[in-house]
Parts: C-alpha cells; structure tokens; sequence
C-alpha cells in the first residue's frame, strides 16, 4: 500500500527562535567573502522587507472572507515579525564587527517605507493600492520560497565549512518560508487574482530585487573592514558562486520565473512541505524555541 | 525623504531620486483613470457532516463517525489532522484518528469534560453537526524509526500515525499511558509487542524521562497528551541532536492570576469588560473580528497596539515600555486601560 504523507492544510505559527551571534565571524562562508556577502544582502532587505509585508497585511485583514485564509495570513503575520527581528539580531552584529550599513539600511528603508508606503491614497485608490502591494508581496514571496528550497539543500555550503549557527538562522527562516508559501498568493487571488496584475508585480520586483541586490553587494564589498574595496563587488559573481552551489543559482531562479508566470501557477508545487518540517523539527534554533 | 548615498558624498542619491520620479511618475499615470476594484467573492468552508455512528470506547468516551449527507467523497487528510466542530456553545477542536484511506468518514473521539464535551456526548446517529477543517497542527513526517508516547485522549491523533509507521514498515512503539484501562479508549485497536500500556493504577503516575528513555538515534519521537506530560517529555528530550521531537503546539497557556479589568476602545468609544481568566485580545476579538494578532504568547509583536491612558501590566519580556502593549498577554496594572482601537 503507497501511503500518501505530504502533510497539507498546515495550521502556521510563529516560533520564538532565539540566536547567538557572538562567535560567527564575519565572513562566515571561510575564505569567500563575495559569496558571504551576497547572502549577507538578505540580512540588510528582510528586517525592512519583512516588517512592510505585515504592515500590509494587517491592513488587509479586514477585507479577507474566508476564515481559513484569515487564520493563514494571521500565521505568516507572526512569522514575518520573528524573521524580521531575527534578521535585525545580524545586523547588530555586522555593526559590532565594524561593518557599517547604516547607510544601505537608510536606502531599504526609503523603499519599504516611503515608496511602498500607504502613498497618500484614501478610498477605492487605497485599497487599489493594498491589492497592488499585496501582488507584489505575492511575488516577492515566490523568490522567498524558491531560496528556502535552495537553502535547505544547499550542501555545498556545509562542505565549504560555513559558520553553522548562520546556516540554521537562514534554513530556519527558509523552512518557514516553504511553510507559508502559499500565503501571500492565496491572499491576492482572494482579493484580486488579475493575470495582468501578477505579470506587473513579478516585472516590477524583479528590477527591484536585482538592483537592490547589485547596489547592497557593491556596497558590503566596498564597506567591508577586512577587504578594504580591493575587489569590486557586483551580480556578475554569481557566474562563480551559483554553480559553485554557494548562492542560488541564476538558471535555477529564471526556470522558477517562467513557472510563476504560467496561468496554472501555485507555489505549493516549488519546494517540499515535509523537507522544511523535517528541517524544523532538527534546527537547533527551533527546537531551542521555548514555544 | 530620499535617502543620502551611500558612500558619504551626496545629501540625495541620484539613484532614488530618478526612482522616485518614476514611481511618482507612474502614480500620476494611474490617477487618470479611476481604480480597478473587483468584489471580494466571500468563501464558506464550513460543512455539515452526519453522525454515522456513535460508540462507546472507554469510560467518559465515545467516538463519533462523520460522513456527508450525500455520502460523498470528504477532504483529504493526514495523521495529525483535527477538525474545527462549530457547536452553538463554541468551537472545539477534535483530532482525527480514523484511517486517511477512508475518504468518505471522518472518525473523532470526545471525552466528556465540560459543556461543550457534553454536547459532543448528547449526539446520536442521524444528527447534523457543522465543521471546518481539516487542518494540521501536528504533522507526521516519513522516517524509518518512531516512539510514540500518549497521554489518555491524546491517543487520537496518534492512531493514524501509528497506522501509517506500520504501513511504512517502520520500526515503531508505542507507550499508551492512562489513569486505568477503563478510561483509555481504543486499547481493542492496539495490540501486540510494540504496544505499551503504562496505568497509573498498575505503575504510578509515569516519570517522563523513564517514559522517553533513550531513544536510538533517528527515533522521530511523537507525543501527544496533557500538557504537563508534553512539558516533562520536552524537558527530558532536551537538547539530543540524534533524535527529533514533535508535539502539538497547543493554544496559549491559560491566564494565570489575572484580574479583571475594562478596556475602553477608543475609536468607537466601547468600552469592554475583560474577565480574570480571558486576555485583552480574547474579548477584543468578539468585538473587532479583524484584529490584528499571531503568537498568543507575547513574542511575535503583532498585536502590539497604542496605549491612551492608563497604567500596563508586562507579561512578557517582548513587550517594551513605549506607549504600546500586547493585548494578547499584558494586562492592565490598575483596572482600566484605553486603547488606541
């Protein structure tokens, strides 16, 4: 008899992980600061990135008519504000190292705050507005996913040696990721579901996404205390680092691109329900969560 | 504000500064035309099962078999699967413990505890009751090696796991704990060496740690039972790397020496009555459906909401002194806040 086990209709909750920063260096991937630093970009997005997706959703709670969608969005809101504020702990430690990005936070900031922000509108053109934000959010949260499933097996970054309480925080936050996945995407069909405005939000948050990634490498590689600007920083890295299996690899982000866009797109066919829990069930940090 | 540049050498960034033309730019573009609103389709999930069956299983104990009226096929589920039943008294979560494979009922067990268990108790074949769900909050994962440990009730979500450990050709066991074989339900659908049963009767109350022992390395172990008995099994799991633990993450622990006090929402002027044993959240939820909230427990933040007036008592170390609070834990120090609601 098949017994059929990939666990569906999850009940999401927020876990209280808690991390210790205090012995990971700065280049946590040993001797490859440009593939650290790509990932270290992340750090600088999420705790802005983040804390902006629940100011949205908060503020499209009163318009959710399904209770079972409700209950899912009232979950990826706890979640988001734990990764948010997990993400901040590293950035304290960046600073501590002598890493400044205050700066770059200043730029996240203005995107997440001013040009995503509520914008003035009021009436039919703010709720025009919510339903845009959240299609990007939904897209937004398709990047999240498929890098969850990356990180989760990226072997590559355990043979290269890097600094294991970084490598949980990042799973950790990649499996809930996978978790949640369907989410935001549920949430804007619920709302809206317009093709058209799918296609914008994925065009949009791409450019987005690729110059805020450009811009946040050069920066770390340039403000780096140990490298002193002598290599440049930049996506063309990722030539090196994403076969190399130490950052997402273009190929692999571009097939995923072309699977959103299709009409029958759900993200529960990106990454696996029963790898994230399993991870969660083994992360240090999670299984440290007092609830 | 458009943020300076990076390196120091500029008040505005020329970068944002085009981006934010453009995004001004297209903003206006928009304002041309009057926005595109859809109507939000309202989706109900709810069903309405029949009873099929009802039976006996234990002292205080019956199980209840659920089909559609029609007889057709039902949602799928996997172990550890509950339902949501809506009863008039209130909502009461039930775990699954029949066989996935059965697509066309659905088996819960109900102890008779308090009012709403009782209702559960007064049902008969023929009646209809609405449900939601299901929905997993204890999922079981593929593995080669198990230890099951349950705790009376908590037997239910366990059965299908066990069930399915056994289709799986897994190594499993079972320990089954109760006060006596009287009270523990289904001990007629477990049988033979991998199957413990532990009675207090018979053993005493169990010592969790003898009842985790020392599991092999890869044991998933799963436990479902009272939640002191989950508390003590955690606590002797501590931190094994080789060995995975998994319980249900239940609702927040009960309010524990609250007082009472009254809540004024300000934006609609309500003025709310919070009882000793319920949080802030609980009532304002009654009142204001879309509010805000996730954890229950006071670490995610979310419904952290402005405080007017009025003096606030900290329950929990997330919950920082800056004119807000976590109406999902905090209380009132001096019986009466008003809320920025």
């Amino acid at each position: 008899m098949t017994v059929r086990l990939e666990p569906e209709h999850l009940v999401l909750q927020a876990r209280d992980v808690r991390f210790d920063w205090a012995d990971v260096p700065l280049h946590w991937i040993p001797g490859d600061p440009v593939a650290t630093h790509l990932i270290n970009v992340l750090h600088m997005l999420l705790p802005a990135g983040e804390e902006w997706f629940v100011r949205v959703f908060k503020e499209a709670l009163p318009r959710i008519r399904d209770e079972r969608l409700r209950e899912d969005v009232l979950g990826f809101i706890g979640q988001e504000a734990v990764h948010a504020s997990s993400h901040d702990g590293v950035l304290d430690h960046f600073q501590e190292q002598g890493l400044d990005v205050r700066p770059f936070l200043r730029q996240v900031e203005f995107v997440f705050e001013d040009l995503l922000g509520d914008r003035g509108a009021t009436g039919d053109r703010a709720r025009a507005w919510l339903v845009e934000r959240i299609s990007i959010i939904a897209a937004i949260e398709h990047f999240t996913g498929v890098l969850g499933d990356w990180i989760l097996n990226a072997d590559a970054l355990d043979a290269a040696g890097a600094d294991p309480t970084m490598l949980d925080l990042l799973r950790w936050h990649g499996a809930e990721e996978v978790e949640h996945r369907h989410v935001a995407h549920d949430l804007f069909m619920h709302l809206d579901g317009s093709y058209a405005a799918r296609l914008r939000a994925m065009a949009q948050t791409i450019t987005m996404l690729t110059l805020l990634w450009s811009r946040g490498h050069r920066f770390l590689m340039a403000r780096d205390p140990l490298l002193n600007g002598r290599v440049r920083g930049g996506l063309h890295h990722l030539r090196r680092t994403g076969p190399a299996g130490l950052t997402p690899d273009r190929r692999m982000v571009g097939a995923s691109i072309v699977r959103y866009l299709k009409r029958s797109y759900s993200p529960l066919g990106e990454g696996s329900t029963s790898q994230a829990l399993a991870y969660l069930a083994a992360s240090p940090a999670a299984r440290a969560a007092r609830r | 504000m458009i943020p300076p540049d990076l390196y120091g050498r500029r008040r505005r960034d020329p970068f944002w500064v085009a981006v934010s033309a453009l995004f001004g730019a297209r903003q206006r573009v928009r304002y041309l035309r009057p926005p595109a609103v859809r109507e939000i389709r309202p989706v109900d999930r709810t069903m309405d099962l029949v009873v099929l069956e009802v039976r006996p299983r234990a002292d205080g104990v019956v199980s209840l078999r659920l089909g559609a009226p029609d007889g057709r096929v039902l949602p799928s589920w996997q172990p550890g699967c509950h339902l949501d039943v809506l009863l008039p008294a209130g909502t009461r979560q039930y775990s699954l413990c029949g066989d996935p494979a059965d697509r066309r009922a659905y088996r819960i067990a109900v102890r008779r505890l308090h009012g709403l268990s009782a209702e559960m108790h007064a049902l008969c074949e023929g009646d209809v009751i609405r449900v939601r769900g299901p929905r997993n909050a204890f999922p079981f994962l593929r593995g080669d090696r198990y230890l099951f440990i349950a705790g009376g009730i908590g037997i239910t979500p366990i059965l299908p796991m066990v069930t399915a450990a056994e289709r799986l050709r897994a190594d499993w066991r079972l320990i089954y704990c109760g006060r006596g074989r009287d009270s523990m339900p289904f001990l007629d659908e477990l049988a033979g060496e991998r199957v413990r049963i532990r009675t207090d009767d018979e053993h005493g109350v169990p010592d969790c740690g003898d009842l985790l022992g020392d599991p092999e390395p890869g044991t998933a172990v799963y436990c479902c039972g009272p939640a002191p008995m989950i508390d003590g099994v955690r606590a002797a799991f501590g931190s094994r790397a080789d060995a995975t633990l998994h319980y249900e993450r239940f609702a927040p622990a009960p309010v524990a020496d609250g007082r009472p006090f009254r809540i004024e929402l300000r934006r609609s002027g309500r003025v709310l009555e919070v009882p000793a044993d319920r949080s802030a959240l609980d009532v304002i939820k009654d009142e204001l459906p879309a509010v805000a909230y996730s954890c229950r427990q006071g670490f995610c933040g979310t419904c952290r909401t402005r405080v007017l007036e009025g003096e606030v008592e900290r329950r929990s170390p997330s919950d920082g002194d800056d004119g807000a609070m976590l109406i999902c834990v905090s209380r009132a120090a001096d019986g009466r806040l008003a809320l920025d609601l």
